[in-house]
């Protein structure tokens, strides 16, 4: 519920129904019968945050506490920030309108870099300093997780902890000992230095870090006892790990309306530019068995007519074809859709394929990633155009007319033979299509390719790489568009600039927090959006504090170089990720985990577990 | 298969949903009663569901009327005990019922639409200033249509009239025309009043409280 003061303004804003609450589901609990009060912060717009799973678990997670009540806050969009400053309306939780400034917890999910400026920007629309040692009292804690935070350096003077890996865990460690401290009236100096001793708890208030003449990074040392490697949290059994039976309904059109459940966390396929793969090894499956009571109950819970089944690499979940044929009777019987996003279409059976489709039809995506079989050894992506060509003429003869393809480029060794790989892919689809004896009559087909640019990301083989300047992308964009000879293929690019920014904190380190500062100071926020993204006003705030922001993402970074989140431990070793650099300049491929394990050292995390490589999986 | 029709209040934090997300709401809140619902039975089957008279955002609803229908046998006292076990917080089912009438035989709406002022002149300004235009029989305001914006004189859509101030608040008492082919939002009209006498409110509200025939007789 949005506190009284706002309603007359509430007309005056689009989708107010951005910030009123009170959705199916949402929670509204009696405030005085709780210790602890949670702010589940998503630093972009209600749309974005209500599609994201993380956001759910936490949200039913915190919620399953009779001790805690968590809610909702989102970044306002513009309009409304300027009704909230105007009137002097501080950032309200969803379900109670209260000030977030007077709760516990302030838990911010980090999944894009360039939501930086967004929290900057909600902290102060809280009504906080936003800068850690300006808030001076014991809560509110600010905390952040999500992919982010595998490199939390460039925000570190904003946020109070971070928490690397897995949530489901370390979010009630936290809280129980938030209870205690507040309890027995501790600073917040005690609470930060007892927190930094759970597993997965990363405060960097308490570490030092130095810089050699150069920039690079001389040293990174713990205090108050903090440990001087940070290992994520990880959770070992996700059958019994905790997961929500309900969604929140928007009523607003989100970008996910639909029941999402993981299947699996990790990926087996150790594509060399891709961050979550490594970030959330080792592979740990959720069992059919468990998938399946999943997505009844939310369902049921929801009214929701499309499933999602969610994780890095659907068509890798083993039980996946048994999963889908026991699922079928009853979402046939109810129309309920399935959707398997990132699914393999090579591997799996044309029959299911069918009777997933009786309900609605799913649109094709394929992820060549790049444009030659060379460039993709490269990176790893072991998929040959032989597959991409066979699963398209079968799609085409089941009757679809468009099929999209995702390319990357401005990856490692590429040459313009690599660019004009990616039109010569399309063209060969396309060819494929009119190869077809029963293509529909009067039909074109539509190829679109999209492409993005590679960021080379922390804990990933390419994260010494250094990444192409904007200049350069554009010239690379406009050649591939020149290379590509037919109107049924169909491009579209992504903003350089977006990456630049993205790269820049992606591998930055503490000084960038300066930065963030200024050009938050300036009016940049929602940088992810284009219509939002201010790059003079970012250049400036690089200039007036000093800093080359190509430092960051245009140089070769030596093995032998401290980098800035060497201190966080993602059990991937950091000796493996330099032998894939290695091979990936040979051209040489490393096979999936499922066919030879490839000793990356995540298991170490899991108990020496990995769900691939342990006998006992069905 | 079955018709029924469904009428439903919508006020509260509800008024801010808008018809679009209206539809997506019920549509779930359905499919969570477990009422056996008819598909459509095309390509992309969706159940049948038809809003009758869209709401505007922003105004409350006492008696709206939604048709849908129905596959084998539920009692209607049965539907509107599920469904109102399933709405979230600002609707709630008030009556369901075999549909009397047809949807395009819906005329005027009546309206109640509140109206404060910094103070009680203010408040007695508009309400006497309004009653004249409306007695004047002329109130020109532009007004959107599906074939664009054109000027047009309200008060040949307003069917009866009544206003009245106690202390800084006015009240209105209207009914409209209503109906697929001429139709007048209260907000349009609210507003036009307000600017053709440069007054400025503090707050408003707008009750839609129910759909008349072209006699004026209840649709129901």
């Amino acid at each position: 519920m949005y506190p009284k003061e706002i309603e007359r303004f509430l007309l005056r804003v689009q989708k107010p129904g951005r910030y009123t609450g009170g959705e199916l589901n949402s929670i509204v609990k009696d405030k005085n019968s709780v210790d602890i009060r949670y702010a589940f912060c998503f630093p972009d717009t209600y749309e974005i945050g209500m599609s994201h799973l993380g956001m759910k678990i936490l949200y039913s997670l915190v919620n399953a506490r009779e001790d805690a009540w968590c809610e909702r806050v989102f970044a306002p969009w513009t309009d409304m920030e300027e009704v909230m400053r105007e009137n002097n309306i501080p950032l309200y939780g969803l379900e109670s309108g209260d000030a977030i400034k007077d709760f516990d917890i302030l838990g911010f999910t980090l999944q894009y870099e360039l939501s930086y400026t967004n929290v900057l920007n909600m902290l102060d629309l809280a009504q906080l300093p936003v800068r850690a040692k300006d808030r001076t009292a014991l809560t509110p804690i600010v905390i952040a997780g999500g992919a982010c935070v595998c490199n939390a350096e460039p925000i570190a003077d904003f946020v109070d902890i971070t928490l690397p890996g897995d949530g489901e865990e370390v979010t009630n460690e936290l809280i129980d000992l938030l209870k205690e401290y507040k309890a027995k009236g501790a600073t917040k100096q005690e609470f930060l230095a007892a927190a930094a001793q759970i597993k997965g708890v990363y405060v960097p208030s308490l570490y030092e870090v130095e810089y050699n003449e150069d920039n690079t990074v001389k040293s990174v040392i713990p205090t108050c006892g903090a440990p001087e490697k940070v290992e994520k949290r990880n959770v070992a059994d996700l059958d019994s790990m905790f997961s929500p039976s309900e969604f929140v309904v928007p009523f607003l059109e989100v970008v996910h309306d639909r029941t999402t459940v993981e299947i699996f966390r990790g990926c087996i396929r150790g594509c060399r530019f891709c961050q979550a793969g490594f970030l959330n090894r080792p592979l740990r499956r959720k069992s059919p068995e468990t998938v399946e009571a999943q997505c009844k109950a939310i369902c049921e819970s929801t009214g929701y007519d499309e499933i999602s089944l969610c994780s890095l690499s659907t068509s890798d979940y083993k039980g996946l074809e048994k999963l889908i044929t026991n699922m079928l009777p009853w979402t046939i019987e109810q129309k309920i859709n399935i959707a398997l996003p990132s699914l393999r279409a090579d591997n799996f059976p044309k029959e299911l394929m069918e009777q997933l489709n009786a309900v609605r039809r799913s649109g094709l995506t394929f992820a060549p990633e790049a444009g030659t079989q060379r460039l993709r050894d490269v990176i790893n992506k072991n998929i040959t155009e032989e597959e991409v060509l066979t699963t398209a003429a079968q799609a085409f003869s089941g009757g679809w007319t468009a099929v999209k393809l995702y390319f990357m480029i401005g990856l490692p060794t590429e040459t313009e033979e690599d660019i004009e790989g990616i039109a010569n892919l399309a063209q060969a689809v396309v060819d494929e299509y009119y190869k077809n004896p029963d293509k529909p009559k009067g039909k074109g087909v539509n190829v679109s390719i999209s492409v993005a640019s590679l960021v080379p990301k922390p804990f990933t083989p390419f994260q010494w790489e250094p990444q192409d300047k904007p200049d350069v992308l554009i010239e690379k964009q406009n050649y591939l568009v020149s290379c590509v000879k037919t109107k049924k293929v169909t491009v579209s690019k992504h903003v350089p600039h977006t990456s630049f920014l993205e790269g820049v904190f992606a591998r930055g380190d503490r000084r960038l927090s300066d930065v963030i500062e200024t050009a938050w100071r300036k009016g940049c926020k929602f940088d992810g959006w284009a219509e939002h993204l201010k790059p003079d006003m970012w250049e400036e705030s690089f200039k007036e504090n000093g800093i080359d922001p190509y430092f960051y993402t245009a140089r070769r970074r030596e093995y032998d170089e401290i980098l800035p989140w060497d201190h966080m431990d993602y059990g991937v070793t950091k000796k493996f990720l330099v032998n894939e650099n290695v091979k990936a300049h040979k051209g040489e491929t490393t096979a999936s985990c499922r066919e030879k394990c490839a000793g990356c050292g995540a298991n170490r995390l899991n108990g020496g577990v990995c769900d691939e490589t342990s006998k006992t999986v069905v | 298969m079955k018709p029924v029709r469904l009428w439903f209040k919508k006020d509260g934090l509800a008024v801010y949903i808008s018809h679009l997300d209206m539809n997506r709401c019920m549509t779930r809140a359905v499919r969570r009663a477990d009422i056996p619902l008819w598909y459509t039975e095309g390509f992309n089957p969706h159940p049948y569901m038809t809003f009758l008279m869209p709401l505007p955002l922003g105004q409350t609803g006492m008696r709206e009327p939604l048709d849908i229908r129905i596959e084998g046998e539920m009692t209607f006292g049965e539907i509107r005990k599920r469904l109102n076990s399933v709405m979230p917080e600002g609707i709630e089912i008030v009556d369901v019922a075999k549909p009397e009438h047809k949807p395009n035989e819906i005329a005027a709406a009546e309206y109640e639409i509140d109206v404060w002022f910094d103070d009680a002149e203010k408040a007695d300004d508009f309400s006497s200033g309004a009653k004249i235009i409306i007695d004047s029989g002329i109130l020109n305001a532009e007004k959107r249509s599906k074939k664009g914006i054109k000027t047009v004189n309200l008060c040949e859509l307003i069917r009866s009239f009544e206003i009245s101030a106690d202390e800084n608040k006015v009240f209105i008492k209207t009914v409209l025309a209503a109906g697929n082919t001429v139709n007048l939002n209260a907000e349009l009209l609210l507003n036009a009043l307000l600017s053709s006498l440069t007054a400025e409110e503090t707050d408003r509200n707008i009750v839609r409280t129910k759909l008349l025939r072209e006699d004026l007789s209840i649709f129901e």
